[in-house]
């Protein structure tokens, strides 16, 4: 079996939940909450950090990775029912992840060059890393992710100093208690990304302090979102934000230092382009792996040259839409998000509560 | 042929003369001197060795000489059935150091194409092989291609036993040890295993030997020949072997646990397992002051960069991303590319692969004419092709800058490897730009990540991230703060000082 550290896991959760939430959490909170978007942000890290909590009692109390959790707690039946529907969650999160970066860079960067060279080679990189197994991505993205990460925040910390503009970030709620509550809801779904721990756990070399990623991850996304929303609210108000489709993006574009450092999202759109890498890779694993749960195959590594079809056709049919992109942001990945990575582990933690926790004997390992 | 040299020695010495004669037929440099001896010169013995490979006066005073003017004296009867003539010979006779039974003609030819001499006497089923190699053979000199300002200055000969003997003097523990065994169905050649046995894994050391033991070619001539048969992945353009000529610097690495291997007739030790930042250090980072170790570390990893991407960053900046670069230095960069008539890319093409000949030429030139090839290539043809309206200015710094931070690597395989991979990036650079940059790193990224020396990820300790180890590789832990060595699976001792020892 492949091992894998903590620090690694730190990234790969990193890279599930952080490149994509940096480009719409922030635009879509803004949007419900205006200037209180940075303040519904940070709120939803309280239910955020219980639903991480939930997720651990979960690891604890369970032997088999995600989705043979399922299995091992609502029986054999329903749990691949269930398992089945996560599986289409995960491919439609992957294709969703490619197709969000390439209608950025088909609206914003390079409108004439064809999506499918983008799908291409994001599916390139991606299948090859999958195909060399989970060790090597977890390797890759510990280089990668981690300088994704400062390179991410320094641009933000950049951005915060173009245009301290304070007031806009007050009066604190605006809005209706509704939506600014809409924001938080939002916010707390999104953070769901974090599920993949419930796989990941199962790989790491040492599940006791599995924790510790966990908080570690939560903490950076809380920083790095909440500085982009000030930034945004700060640098364009919240009606001109409302106005823009990639907000984060412009910030990055808006950075002009000494009349010399200009125009840099090329760079930001070259660490985009790490990040989301990472995200379709995590994604894509998980949606392999969980293929191999359920048909109880051998390995999950050579599900990756098919499902790249699927992958690249599916991401070519929605990627074109940039109006119906947003459509999903706003409207339907919160309710897919709230259903799987909240409602559906919460049922499983009212089964566990009932049950007794495991000895580490019982623990199995993942078989590829 | 190979029915005879398997045969065992007979007792008889013409039978074993004859077989001798039949295995070095054609053979002008192989002596074979006769010689009698014993109190009536009743005994008949016979002297095998190649001219040119053997110390001649040594043969005579110490071994000849001995056996025919001292028997007599020494020994017992040695035409009595009951005397053993070969152990009284060995024992009390032939002053030689190193002298030892031989038991059949196939080990008689390869210790006489070694440069011993083996003593065969009539009557004993049993010969005796004494070392006497002496050759003329380069003398130590300081190393050609790996230079440094601090440190000792002694580099590998061709001959086996002296680039031992330089390990052996660095390292007199008795848990050195030397392992020999011969490669080369045909050349026989004499490769040794080195190691510390109480620090090196013995996994290592075993998978080292099982990975050489299962060579089967005709000769190996260079330790390059070895090279690829120990290599995880053959497929690829990184090595996963690092190799020196400097003892000092392979006994730094036996201290680290790793294994160092060496070829008889190559001044170039290999040394396993190893990592792909390992390739950036040089051995005097650890004579000079750490602080300024460390700076020069950070520059040559800088350099790393700047020698694999630079090119690739500027064709692609100018091609496709003009917006990032302020407009008044655009506008000088636009100025002097006037009137070029090839795109970016292809002006960089053109004087990397320009640089490259210059450099191979420069290489391959006898030392007089190199720096002379270097300096018209360099000025002249750069300049000319400049003013032509060939090339563009900014191209020719960027190539030249290039050119400068890929000499700043320590080992030339992974120069290499590294000058190979810029011409990737240029081509996508050119085509794709800075997104193309990005995905090709990281399917590089990829592959690296991918590959193992011996077992041993090639990334760490980058990736798995090991935060002790990190401390010496991108800068130089300083000597006080080394309690550990570089973790290695299945390593004896980890600990290289304990912490009392610090002042």
């Amino acid at each position: 079996m492949n091992q894998i550290s903590n620090m690694q896991i730190f990234c790969l959760l990193s890279a599930s939940l952080v490149p994509l939430a940096y480009l719409y959490v922030p635009m879509v909170t803004v949007h419900y909450a205006n200037n209180g978007a940075w303040l519904a942000f940070l709120l939803s890290i309280l239910p955020t950090s219980l639903l991480v909590y939930l997720y651990m009692y979960i690891i604890k109390k369970s032997t088999q990775p995600f989705p043979s959790i399922l299995n091992e707690h609502f029986g054999k039946i329903l749990g691949k029912v269930i398992g089945f529907l996560y599986v289409l969650v995960f491919f439609f999160t992957t294709v969703f992840s490619i197709t969000y970066f390439t209608a950025l860079i088909s609206s914003s960067i390079v409108p004439d060059t064809p999506l499918s060279i983008y799908i291409g080679a994001v599916l390139l990189v991606s299948y090859s890393a999958l195909k060399s197994g989970m060790e090597n991505v977890a390797r890759v993205l510990e280089i990668v992710m981690i300088f994704s990460l400062i390179t991410g925040l320094f641009l933000v910390l950049l951005s915060l100093g173009q245009s301290a503009n304070i007031s806009e970030l007050l009066p604190i709620i605006e809005t209706s208690y509704w939506d600014f509550g809409s924001a938080m809801l939002y916010s707390f779904s999104i953070s769901g990304e974090l599920i993949a721990i419930l796989t990941l756990a199962f790989f790491s070399n040492d599940r006791t302090r599995i924790g510790r990623p966990l908080i570690w991850v939560l903490t950076v996304y809380a920083i790095l979102i909440t500085l982009t929303i000030v930034a945004i609210l700060m640098d364009f108000g919240p009606e001109y934000s409302n106005h823009i489709a990639f907000p984060s993006f412009k910030l990055v574009r808006s950075i002009k230092i000494s009349d010399f450092i200009q125009n840099i999202d090329i760079i930001f759109i070259s660490v985009l382009i790490i990040g989301i890498f990472a995200s379709v890779c995590v994604k894509w694993f998980l949606a392999c792996f969980s293929v191999q749960q359920i048909f109880n195959l051998r390995d999950y590594r050579f599900l990756a040259a098919p499902t790249s079809v699927i992958i690249g056709i599916a991401a070519l049919m929605t990627g074109k839409n940039i109006v119906a992109i947003q459509i999903i942001v706003h409207q339907v990945l919160p309710y897919v998000y709230g259903v799987f990575y909240v409602l559906i582990p919460i049922l499983v933690w009212l089964v566990l509560v009932f049950k007794p926790t495991p000895t580490q004997n019982q623990v199995k390992a993942p078989t590829s | 042929m190979r029915t005879v040299a398997a045969q065992p020695l007979s007792e008889k010495l013409d039978d074993n003369a004859a077989n001798l004669h039949l295995l070095l037929e054609h053979c002008s440099d192989a002596v074979f001197k006769e010689f009698t001896f014993g109190p009536q010169r009743q005994n008949r013995g016979l002297a095998i060795f190649f001219d040119g490979l053997v110390d001649k006066a040594e043969i005579e005073l110490h071994l000849i000489k001995s056996l025919v003017s001292e028997l007599k004296e020494n020994c017992d009867d040695p035409g009595s059935k009951h005397t053993d003539i070969i152990k009284q010979i060995k024992d009390g006779v032939v002053s030689i150091a190193e002298i030892k039974p031989v038991e059949n003609l196939g080990d008689v030819c390869h210790h006489i194409g070694s440069g011993d001499t083996v003593l065969l006497i009539d009557g004993s089923s049993r010969g005796l092989v004494a070392g006497t190699r002496s050759w003329k053979g380069r003398s130590v000199e300081s190393p050609e291609n790996e230079v440094v300002v601090r440190g000792p200055k002694e580099a590998f000969t061709e001959t086996i036993r002296f680039n031992t003997a330089m390990l052996r003097r660095r390292i007199k523990s008795t848990n050195f040890k030397i392992e020999s065994l011969v490669l080369g169905r045909i050349t026989k050649t004499d490769v040794v295993i080195c190691y510390i046995d109480s620090i090196a894994s013995m996994e290592l050391v075993a998978e080292v030997k099982k990975r050489l033991s299962k060579i089967d070619i005709d000769g190996v001539l260079d330790t390059g020949y070895l090279e690829e048969f120990l290599e995880d992945n053959h497929y690829t353009i990184f090595p996963q072997v690092e190799y020196t000529e400097k003892p000092d610097r392979v006994c730094g690495h036996l201290l680290e646990g790793q294994v160092c291997i060496m070829v008889d007739g190559s001044p170039i030790a290999l040394i396993v397992p190893t990592t792909f930042p390992r390739f950036w250090i040089s051995s005097e980072d650890y004579y000079e002051r750490y602080i300024p170790s460390s700076l020069i570390r950070i520059l040559r990893f800088s350099s790393l960069f700047i020698a694999l991407l630079l090119p690739s960053l500027f064709v692609a900046t100018i091609t496709y991303h003009q917006e990032m670069i302020p407009p008044p230095l655009y506008q000088t960069i636009a100025a002097t590319r006037e009137g070029v008539p090839f795109p970016a890319f292809v002006e960089a093409l053109i004087l990397e692969i320009t640089f490259e000949l210059l450099r191979e030429a420069g290489v391959r030139l006898p030392h007089a004419i190199g720096p002379a090839i270097s300096i018209v290539g360099a000025l002249i043809i750069g300049d000319a092709a400049v003013k032509a309206g060939l090339v563009s200015t900014p191209m020719v710094v960027v190539i030249a800058f290039t050119g400068i931070a890929s000499f700043i690597v320590p080992s030339y395989n992974a120069g290499i490897a590294i000058r190979i991979a810029r011409f990737g990036f240029l081509f996508v650079a050119g085509f794709m730009g800075l997104f193309g940059i990005m995905i090709t790193f990281l399917l590089l990224l990829i592959h690296m990540a991918s590959l193992r020396s011996f077992g041993l990820s090639y990334l760490s300790p980058i990736a798995p991230f090991n935060k002790r180890e990190m401390t010496d590789i991108l800068v130089r832990r300083p000597w006080y703060l080394t309690i550990f060595r570089p973790a290695m699976k299945g390593m004896e001792n980890e600990i290289r000082q304990t912490k009392k020892d610090l002042a």
